[in-house]
């Protein structure tokens, strides 16, 4: 029972109201947009948050063909988390120099864009990230949150 | 909560081990250098115009962020594995 509810049967029992007013009352807060959005949460199973990023890459041929090659690198959320925080404490100078560096590698980026407040909004849809890359060459590369 | 143990296999035709490292032991031992250490990163962080204790915080927190990392290299003549628990 919602607290609406069982506030209008305490004022009912109080006799505060009458039973049409009760009634009336109950009708309105059955029909009104928050209990239908909080009806839906509650229905919604709330989805556990990912704990590891994890990378594999399968390549049938390997390097120059010399046999097959897997990588399976899985990485805490929490690293991501502390790194993030700690590129937070990089001095101006040097995260001018790191965004340059990035930028001759064709990763345009400000890392100072990047700050902890939001970090969990970024985690958050990491969640539904899943990059599955297959090559003509065999190769095979899966990047999801698990 | 900080990594205690890892685990390191490499195999390839110029090495083949296994460790098991306790790093429980390892950051016994390191203690003391860390009880030497702090002041001159905290002097650093001023130097730098940083707040030390979000950038100790920060460090602590990236090496408890450690655990549960695993790395697994696996070539037809070499094998890699880091595992850290």
């Amino acid at each position: 029972m919602t607290q609406a509810r069982r506030d209008i049967l305490e004022m009912l029992s109080a006799g505060k109201i009458t039973a049409d007013e009760a009634e009336r009352l109950m009708a309105a807060v059955e029909n009104s947009p928050a209990t239908a959005f909080s009806a839906e949460a509650a229905d919604t199973p709330t989805r556990p948050k990912p704990k590891y990023l994890r990378v594999v890459v399968e390549d049938g041929h390997g390097k120059n063909g010399r046999g097959p090659v897997n990588i399976n690198v899985r990485v805490p959320m929490q690293l991501l988390r502390a790194g993030v925080k700690l590129a937070g404490l990089i001095p101006q100078p040097a995260m001018e120099k790191a965004n340059l560096a990035m930028g001759h590698k064709g990763v345009q980026i400000n890392l100072g864009d990047i700050k902890p407040e939001n970090l969990d909004e970024l985690v958050d849809q990491l969640s539904d990230l899943t990059v599955d890359m297959d090559e003509h060459d065999g190769a095979r590369v899966k990047v999801f949150c698990e | 909560m900080i990594p205690l143990t890892a685990r390191l296999r490499v195999r390839s035709p110029k090495a083949n081990f296994s460790v098991w490292l306790p790093l429980f032991l390892i950051w016994l031992l390191l203690l003391p250098l860390v009880v030497v250490l702090l002041p001159l990163v905290i002097l650093v962080c001023w130097l730098f115009g940083n707040n030390p204790f979000p950038a100790v915080g920060a460090g602590w927190q990236m090496l408890c962020g450690l655990r549960g990392t695993h790395v697994e290299i696996n070539e037809p003549e070499q094998f890699v594995l880091l595992d850290i628990a």
